[in-house]
């Protein structure tokens, strides 16, 4: 079985994967002249940390190419066969310690598939969307793989799966999700801190909390009884570095609840801060008021700059204060500066020095220098991805020397989009008021549409609410995650389009073109 | 356990009805290619699960099916359920989980079970000892570093909390540049959930930036320290300000003429950088230039606009942010 550029590609069973993308033909060289040999600085005083630093920067000087325009490119064919691979062959025996993340192993195969610019054809969605409904618990939630316990996490995945290849319709996978019944497993896990466990008797953190909270938006199931307290259990997850923790500790022995602040369980991490922000967006349409608690977002970001590594990290992200940077991380932190806009930062006034394209093309000390739009750098990153992250076969990963995998092949694309696309929320669209008399099938194509009322659910799931309430509740949270744009005009793919992968959107990890029709559809939007 | 039987072949399981993961016809995408061996313990599996059994040998099954695939919840959840219900020895269990822990300590749920033993338990004291085996192995082992916090935190003992202030000390003598005990020692000391920050004695904090100076003059471009010191006087309320003659010392260029020792003056409380120390520190610079908005006179925000420009080419990856640092200065003027 091969991928090739313009065809399609053949599996076994007969059905086909169709590429949407077109490859170009003109190779663009990269400016290689990209590294600083600057190395870790260990002021005469080497230990443990710093020493691993070296060694691993050492892997990196080593790995780069002689004559780096060979691998300046996307080996997009290169990791759709990778992918390819393994969801229609399937996994080796080495991913059984992955039995339990089998929606996790689908979605990250299937988005990275987005990334790239690739649909299945109706065979293989079909397929796809049966397996994982074959994980549905018969009580509702999904699990790791069919015939096991629900858990949060595998159902983040479930549904993002049926996000994209889902459809409403007998056997299409939305309409066959049990939401009264997942809604249920959800609140069974809520604990009086506003923490969920994973699944009954399971771990508490925050990523639990980040799935529960996109899966029930995602769903139109996120209600003011399962949302209450959340916000107190996120905010004491931030530590003092400013990023954030997996948990925090709300009780002692005595059983008392404490009040905030509560002490924070483990350090600052990129996983557990992507978590964290993109949850504290969820819930901003529950804020009344005044009564909005608030998170150090500036603290945040100065810690999120600073897991960026300079000089022969090549503009990879670690994931920790001093720990070694890692593929996954260009989405786990790279992602959070896509959030920003959403949690009040204004990035796009920043003042900035404008390089002349030409000069630019002629100085050695420019290349980082492009116009940036984001917080961080957004060149740097897309050279850590292109240079190290690829693997020689196909795949992405952690940094040389280690194999790739299919987690590490998405949060890289991940990242690599996140470099490369701006996504933000568009307030002049979500603001927009419908005028009598106008047309909507020529509003939702120019991608401006009215919202109605989100009443046609059947599920009375908070018998608290009155229903008006729950109306512009709904209406609030459907504006707040459906009207995020891809800004075209801002997108910087470093090497050409033939570089370029699709944008995503920050808060979900799915393409706007996925996630916008599940949302309309469990919205009763037209 | 390499020699096992299957347990279709075993007549000792023969009674339990063997369920297969998918239903038959059923063509899933991206199946892993189990071997016999994981495939016939998990068909048992679902098997006893099915059937409600709890029993000692579902213990046997449970522990063969965590050695192949230790990240396997729903495993160690039926195992859980099993234990309580049989009313096995949990402090048996512990020592069971000691070397499986080891070997697969990267795993969630091999720190989350010890959780549920030692929450029946009540016996934090010999767990303290099992989880620093392990932290002597990987010190910045994440879940590890947060189940001994949980711990610290959920049996609150004045003595573990004390015992404690001694083991982080050792883990940063070990490593000054591990971050997880830095992090530990924020918890320990400031953030363990049973002191407010108006009740900390000024001689406390005191020795604790005298600790933390100490140390960054060891390696002063060392963030964890930095973040340290930087979080202590966020937590405590205290203006940068106050830190403005040692910071002075890593935020600027050496200078060349002061390095005959008879001029030196020595400042114990503002220790200086060694000799192998690579000057100016970018974080200090940042500090220096904080401490300058403080203050908030023009002429005060220029100094740290003109630190913030420095910082745009030495610390180049962050040119994007310190630019941002610079934007958010001048807003501090016009507020």
């Amino acid at each position: 079985m091969t991928v090739t550029g313009q065809s399609t590609v053949a599996s076994e069973s007969g059905n086909a994967l169709y590429l949407l993308f077109r490859k170009s033909q003109s190779s663009t060289i990269m400016n290689v002249n990209l590294l600083s040999e600057q190395r870790v600085i260990e002021d005469g005083y080497r230990t443990e940390t710093s020493l691993e630093q070296w060694l691993v920067e050492d892997s990196f000087l080593e790995a780069l190419p002689s004559d780096p325009s060979k691998i300046s490119v996307l080996k997009r064919n290169e990791h759709l066969n990778y992918l390819a691979k393994l969801l229609l062959e399937g996994l080796n025996k080495r991913y059984a310690v992955q039995d339990a993340s089998q929606p996790w192993l689908t979605f990250w195969i299937l988005q990275s598939f987005s990334l790239l610019g690739v649909l299945l054809d109706p065979g293989n969605k079909q397929k796809v969307i049966n397996t994982i409904l074959a994980m549905q618990h018969p009580d509702g939630g999904f699990g790791g793989g069919p015939k096991q316990a629900p858990h949060i996490l595998p159902t983040y995945a479930a549904i993002c799966t049926l996000a994209i290849v889902g459809r409403p319709g007998k056997g299409g996978g939305w309409d066959e999700i049990n939401r009264k019944g997942l809604y249920n497993f959800f609140l069974s896990l809520k604990q009086p801190d506003g923490s969920f466990h994973v699944m009954r008797d399971g771990e508490v953190d925050i990523r639990g909390t980040y799935c529960l909270l996109a899966v029930s938006t995602m769903l139109n199931i996120l209600t003011p009884t399962l949302v209450e307290g959340v916000p107190d259990f996120v905010r004491s997850c931030q530590t003092y570095e400013g990023g954030f923790s997996c948990a925090s500790y709300a009780r002692f022995m005595e059983g008392q609840l404490l009040s905030f602040p509560r002490p924070s369980l483990g350090e600052a991490h990129g996983g557990y801060t992507s978590c964290a922000l993109a949850s504290w967006v969820f819930l901003k349409p529950f804020w009344e008021g005044t009564s909005t608690p608030s998170i150090d977002v500036k603290r945040t970001i100065r810690w999120l700059t600073k897991q960026q590594g300079g000089g022969a990290n090549m503009g990879g992200f670690r994931g920790r204060t001093n720990k070694l940077v890692d593929g996954c991380y260009s989405w786990w932190v790279g992602g959070c500066f896509a959030l920003l806009p959403a949690l009040g930062i204004q990035i796009d006034s920043v003042p900035r020095h404008i390089d002349n394209a030409d000069d630019a093309a002629h100085d050695n000390d420019s290349e980082w220098d492009d116009v940036e739009e984001e917080l961080f750098n957004s060149q740097a990153l897309q050279d850590y991805i292109i240079y190290l992250a690829q693997a020689p076969s196909g795949g992405l990963r952690d940094k040389p020397q280690k194999s790739p995998d299919a987690y590490h092949t998405l949060y890289n694309l991940a990242g690599l989009s996140i470099a490369q696309h701006r996504v933000r929320p568009v307030p002049s669209e979500r603001d927009w008021i419908p005028q009598p008399g106008e047309n909507l099938i020529l509003l939702k194509e120019k991608r401006i549409l009215p919202i109605l009322s989100c009443k046609d659910d059947a599920l009375d799931l908070d018998p608290s609410e009155t229903a008006d309430a729950r109306d512009a509740r709904r209406k609030r949270v459907f504006t707040e995650v459906y009207w995020w744009k891809e800004q075209e005009s801002l997108s910087q793919v470093k090497g050409g389009s033939i570089n370029r992968v699709n944008a995503t959107h920050p808060l979900f990890n799915l393409t706007v073109s996925h996630i916008q029709p599940m949302l309309s559809y469990f919205y009763g939007q037209p | 356990m390499s020699e096992q039987v299957l347990y279709a072949q075993n007549s000792a399981w023969s009674d339990v009805i063997p369920i297969p993961q998918f239903d038959e016809g059923a063509k899933p995408v991206a199946p892993i290619l189990y071997s016999e061996e994981y495939r016939d313990a998990t068909d048992y599996f679902r098997g006893v699960v099915r059937a409600g059994e709890k029993s000692q040998r579902v213990l046997d099954l449970t522990e063969h099916l965590i050695r192949l695939n230790p990240g396997h919840y729903s495993v160690w959840q039926y195992r859980y359920d099993t234990l309580l219900a049989i009313k096995a020895d949990l402090r048996e269990e512990l020592r069971r989980m000691d070397e499986l822990a080891t070997t697969h300590m990267k795993t969630y749920q091999v720190w989350h079970h010890r959780q549920l033993l030692i929450e029946q338990l009540h016996e934090p004291d010999s767990e303290l000892d099992f989880i620093k085996t392990i932290l002597d192995i990987d010190s910045k082992n994440y879940h590890t570093w947060g189940y001994r916090q949980w711990i610290l935190a959920h049996f609150n003992r004045e003595d573990l909390w004390i015992a404690e202030i001694r083991y982080v000390e050792q883990m940063l003598k070990k490593d000054l540049r591990n971050n997880s005990a830095w992090n530990h020692r924020f918890f320990v000391l400031w953030s363990n959930g049973r002191r407010e920050s108006g009740e900390i004695q000024d001689e406390f904090l005191r020795t604790e930036i005298q600790f933390v100076k100490d140390n960054i003059s060891l390696a002063p471009n060392n963030d964890a320290a930095w973040n340290y010191y930087r979080g202590v006087l966020q937590h405590t309320n205290q203006p940068f300000s106050t830190q403005l003659n040692f910071v002075k010392l890593y935020a600027e260029e050496r200078d060349s003429d002061s390095d005959t020792d008879s001029e030196v003056v020595l400042d114990l409380d503002n220790p200086s950088p060694g000799p192998r120390a690579v000057l100016p520190c970018a974080i200090a610079m940042e500090f220096l230039a904080e401490i300058y908005e403080e203050k908030r006179t023009p002429e005060d925000i220029d100094k740290a606009i003109s630190l913030y420009h420095k910082l745009t080419i030495l610390d180049k990856i962050r040119k994007s942010y310190w630019e941002w640092r610079t934007a958010e200065a001048k807003r501090l003027l016009t507020e």
